[in-house]
């Protein structure tokens, strides 16, 4: 007992001397002259704490509505309507009613068998009788405030009738609450409950250590508390970071480029035709506004130009076609990383260099559960004198065990217009099984040697996204950009 | 890639050993790099990734690249054409419009159904792929007995020739089969704008075709009736156009067919298609081993390359090789050694693990954005990440913004994804009104990529990085934005102010832009409660909007 009053909240202790064996939460209320919702917690708190229960009665009650409190007065527009009958039979332009009554008052008339329609209305022998009658509905509306369950049969049938009409009567629900005693709290009443209990510690109590000598309120601990949400990263852009981080472990540096991007560095510094299949509208995006860039370094324009049209000095017979400076300035959303790469040799590169990036790229795709509209891709290029095939599969062998935590892997021929071999690599993931990894190859002599570099670069691409929604625990590709706060707001650990 | 439906039992009769699913994957299909896409009984589709050679898209191709690998056949097959009196005039009008034509006659052929689809759906997928949609190759196939030679390939003027059109019954002019063949309507745009259209017709002034469009009902039919074919490619290019005949020509000789050349009397010079000379590239040794690394023998590439159908020729300071007529891919060295390396086996090859000493680094710009991203979630901010794809209706009509300029997408996919953003708040409201069952507070942010048009840049834009912070609660206020945005420039040790700015985004007199030594840096306020109701909001929203480009720049000057 002593722990329980030890423990009892302020607002509880207000409580607490006006109880009794049973009191109305309306009348507790009145008398603590607290706050409604202070009220109602200290006797929840109290519940929980079993000293009292909360019995809830609900009832339904009939009220007036504002049509209601009119019709009381000047009677139901029906009963006028027989008044006016009494006299002489009436045309519908005769009667003197309002609108909207005018109908209804027709159609209840016509329901109780008290008119008869022809060119004109007149009452017939049971709408005489009901003159000197008081209608079922008339009786109600006197009787009213009325609980539900204790209409008679006859007021049953009146309110059925009303409740269809506009604004006559409402149904109101009350909820009352009871608050009974338990057998415990019957003897915390008895309780003396005034002496001091230190509510929250101040900084003028510990100033004065005015707080020596007195007793804590005691705390429910086990008490469940209002959810607060810390804020966190990304978990893919968490995922991401890990996936650089590795990269640089490995010797890479990362690199960046525009959103935007001529074909220039999308497809022709590439060699890939201009013409080419995936240049195409179905392929990439192309720009409405603005839809040209600039060539801003003449003598690489025009050796990119040479290669495609006939090699160059690349041992190349190049594309055989006329190439177009017009269609390299075409912008477009970049459609894959490997631009970025691209732009990066341009501007010039060490020898050896390793190189990544992680781009955002464009395909116009329709977004579902397994595809996107854009995303990102791990792309990147290695150049050294002793880059070959064979090292070139090393580098994917280590990408797949380090980065993937690939167990065995697999290698394919593939086709990429700008690398020269290439190959596909598959990786065995102890989860997932066999999956498709990425692409890599050497890039084509008429795409370094037009730059002059003449070190072979291996380059490769990674697909992550498949690896990335494992880790993240996800089936629909669309959870990378997660629009789901509550989800985002999970803990996970990437 | 083209996609190949092939019989199995056809394929092993052309083989001439039984070629299964099983005996085909994985090894042998990585010869044609060929992936299987589906199975239907007896015939699988292929997908062939090599989308630079025409000559694997047919049940014969891949079975003639195949043959080594089941048989002992090697080297390249040798292809004949027959001298013959067939001739084709080529007259100088087509110059403007589809300057090239080549042909070939092929007997001795018994056309069955099955040979039929399988021509059908080669020549489908020449004149898509290689020819780029009929745009630079189109080929047409014809009954050569309903022909009478000598035949002439000229351009007319839309309406002075009428014609019967494949699968019609009426004549029509030129014009009217633009615009009333289906064939005629899906590719009219090839010849539009040019003001006579190609035509092959024959000694009596019948029309056979007009290429790439459609042939003629009277001559232009093929069926199993049908003894000797006429084969035509017109084009652009006249090595495609050789190239595309040879791949056509060669699949029907492996089918028993025999081939006969046709004159084609360019005027100027007269020559003889098909012509199965093979082409010829030199390959130096240090290049192959430099690329492969791998140390192979004189013996051991002779029988790799012949495995792969090409002749070695001569092999003193470097290796000389022959290669089929119908191969357009070989533009360089690199291209034969690829060959090699996948006769090799790409899973015989035991990968190095390269060891390249190099210094791995971040760039310092993207350590700056993490480092503001690392700050944000320890004031309570939930990270996102937003697609940079939208609409104008998000990025200005519901932010209350009249006069907007962005990136606009010309051949948007759907209308919701038809702009780049210039901005990212438009994104966080987006965000808000996706997540208004999840409980209140909700904090949060994105320090990502925008872009903005700048028609001096070399892309006609700027890619910027810019930090956004919404905050939706019913306290959210101007002071508990300034508060955020005073935790990020002071942290960076940088000296700012706020001036009142109207800005329709935001509540007027609740609205700021903020400023360091005068130049604008971003914006801050009170969401304007128009704009909450166009995201159908029910809290009040405070945000800022930094551009963090221009932030890093600053801090690199101090």
């Amino acid at each position: 007992m002593q722990d329980l009053v030890r423990s009892l909240h302020p607002l509880e202790r207000k409580v607490i001397p006006f109880l009794k064996n049973s009191i109305l939460f309306e009348e507790l209320l009145e008398k603590t002259k607290l706050q409604e919702a202070e009220c109602m917690r200290a006797v929840q708190w109290l519940e929980n704490k079993e000293v009292l229960k909360i019995k809830t009665d609900i009832k339904e009650e009939i009220i007036l509505g504002s049509l209601g409190k009119k019709y009381l007065e000047e009677k139901l527009p029906e009963r006028r309507l027989l008044e006016q009958l009494k006299k002489k039979k009436l045309s519908l332009q005769e009667i003197q009613l309002e609108e909207g009554e005018k109908n209804i008052a027709i159609g209840e008339l016509k329901k109780k068998a008290a008119i008869s329609m022809g060119k004109d209305i007149e009452l017939t022998e049971q709408g005489r009788k009901l003159l000197e009658k008081e209608f079922l509905e008339e009786k109600l509306l006197k009787v009213l405030p009325k609980e539900t369950k204790d209409l008679t049969e006859e007021e049953k049938l009146a309110f059925e009738n009303l409740k269809k009409r506009k604004e006559i009567i409402q149904i109101e629900v009350i909820k009352t609450k009871t608050i009974i005693l338990t057998d415990l709290g019957k003897k915390l009443i008895k309780e003396k409950l005034d002496f001091d209990l230190i509510e929250t510690l101040t900084p003028d109590m510990l100033r004065q250590e005015s707080w020596k000598g007195k007793q804590f309120r005691k705390y429910d601990v086990k008490i469940n508390v209002p959810k607060t949400y810390g804020g966190r990263r990304q978990p893919y852009m968490e995922f991401l970071n890990k996936i650089k981080l590795q990269l640089v472990q490995l010797g890479f540096k990362e690199m960046n480029g525009p959103l935007i991007e001529t074909e220039f560095y999308n497809f022709d510094v590439l060699f890939q035709p201009q013409d080419h299949p995936a240049r195409t509208w179905t392929d990439t995006y192309h720009l409405k506004h603005p839809t040209h860039g600039k060539l801003l370094n003449d003598l690489v324009v025009n050796r990119v130009k040479i290669a495609h049209e006939e090699g160059g000095r690349t041992g190349s017979t190049g594309w055989g076609y006329k190439w177009d400076s017009e269609i390299a300035m075409q912008l477009m959303p970049r459609a894959h990383a490997t631009a970025v790469s691209a732009r990066q040799m341009v501007k010039g590169i060490e020898i050896p260099s390793k190189y990544f990036t992680i781009s955002r790229v464009y395909r116009p795709d329709v977004l579902d559960a397994t595809h996107l509209i854009e995303f990102n891709q791990l792309d990147g290029f290695v150049t050294d004198p002793s880059i070959s095939f064979r090292t070139l599969l090393g580098m994917l062998k280590l990408f797949a065990t380090e980065i993937a935590g690939a167990e065995e892997v697999k290698f394919f021929a593939d086709y990429y217009p700008f690398t020269e071999p290439s190959v596909q690599i598959s990786a065995k993931h102890p989860q997932l099984g066999w999956v498709e990894l990425g692409g890599a190859g050497i890039f084509r002599p008429e795409i370094t040697q037009t730059l002059n570099i003449d070190t072979p670069v291996m380059a490769w691409g990674l697909g992550i996204d498949r690896l990335a929604m494992f880790k993240l625990g996800i089936k629909d590709i669309r959870y990378l950009f997660s629009q789901d706060l509550k989800w985002l707001r999970e803990p996970r650990v990437i | 890639m083209p996609t190949i439906d092939i019989s199995l039992k056809d394929i092993s009769k052309l083989v001439g050993k039984e070629v299964t699913r099983e005996n085909l994957e994985p090894e042998a299909l990585l010869w044609v790099k060929g992936e299987i896409d589906g199975e239907d009984g007896d015939t699988l589709k292929i997908d062939c990734k090599e989308s630079n050679r025409p000559d694997l898209w047919s049940t014969e191709g891949m079975a003639r690249a195949l043959s080594p690998f089941y048989t002992k056949e090697r080297g390249m097959r040798k292809y004949t054409a027959e001298p013959s009196e067939f001739y084709i005039h080529v007259d100088r009008t087509v110059d403007d419009v589809r300057p090239f034509i080549t042909a070939a006659v092929i007997t001795n052929l018994t056309i069955t159904e099955d040979l039929l689809k399988q021509l059908i759906q080669l020549q489908e997928k020449v004149s898509m792929t290689f020819g780029r949609k009929r745009k630079t190759v189109g080929l047409g196939i014809y009954d050569n007995d309903k022909l009478t030679y000598p035949l002439a390939y000229k351009a007319y003027k839309p309406t002075e020739l009428k014609y019967v059109p494949l699968g019609f019954t009426k004549e029509m002019t030129l014009k009217e089969v633009l615009e009333k063949h289906p064939k005629g309507i899906e590719y009219a745009h090839l010849l539009k704008g040019h003001e006579r259209y190609p035509v092959i017709i024959d000694k009596n002034n019948i029309i056979a075709s007009m290429p790439p469009i459609t042939n003629s009902e009277t001559t232009g039919k093929v069926t199993e009736k049908t003894k000797n074919l006429f084969l035509e490619v017109t084009g652009t290019n006249l090595e495609d156009c050789k190239v595309a005949l040879n791949v056509m020509a060669c699949a029907l000789a492996d089918r028993g067919g025999k081939i006969h050349s046709v004159t084609l009397d360019y005027g100027k010079e007269k020559i003889l298609t098909p012509n199965f000379s093979p082409k010829r590239i030199k390959v130096k040794f240090e290049d192959i081993e430099r690329i492969t690394g791998l140390k192979l023998t004189l013996k051991e590439l002779k029988e790799l390359l012949e495995r792969f159908c090409y002749d070695v020729k001569k092999a003193k300071d470097c290796l000389e090789v022959e290669y089929p007529s119908y191969r357009q891919d070989i533009l360089h060295p690199v291209d034969v050694i690829e060959d090699i390396l996948i006769s090799y086996g790409f899973n015989n090859i035991e990968p190095v693990i390269p060891k390249i000493a190099t210094r791995g680094e971040l760039s310092e710009f993207e350590l700056f954005c993490e480092s503001l991203r690392n700050a944000l979630p320890g004031l309570g901010a939930q990270e996102l990440l937003n697609f940079t794809l939208t609409n104008k209706e998000v990025l200005f009509e519901k932010m209350n913004i009249k006069n907007y300029d962005c990136v606009e997408i010309a051949n948007p996919v759907s209308s919701k994804w038809s702009c780049i953003r210039s901005s990212i708040l438009p994104s966080l409201m987006e965000f808000l009104e996706n997540n208004k069952t999840a409980e209140y507070p909700q904090q949060i942010y994105e320090l990502g990529e925008i872009v903005i048009i700048d028609e001096k840049a070399e892309t006609g834009s700027q890619t910027i990085k810019h930090l956004s912070w919404a905050l939706a609660d019913k306290e959210a206020n101007f002071t508990r934005a300034k508060q955020v945005v005073d935790f990020i420039l002071t942290g960076l040790g940088l000296k700012y102010e706020t001036l009142e700015e109207e800005n329709p985004i935001f509540i007027s007199g609740r609205s700021a832009q903020i400023l360091i030594n005068g130049k604008k840096y971003g914006i801050l306020g009170e969401i304007n409660p128009q704009v909450l109701k166009n995201f159908s909001l029910e809290f009040p929203v405070c945000a800022f909007e930094l551009n963090i480009n221009d932030l890093y720049g600053l801090k690199l000057s101090l």
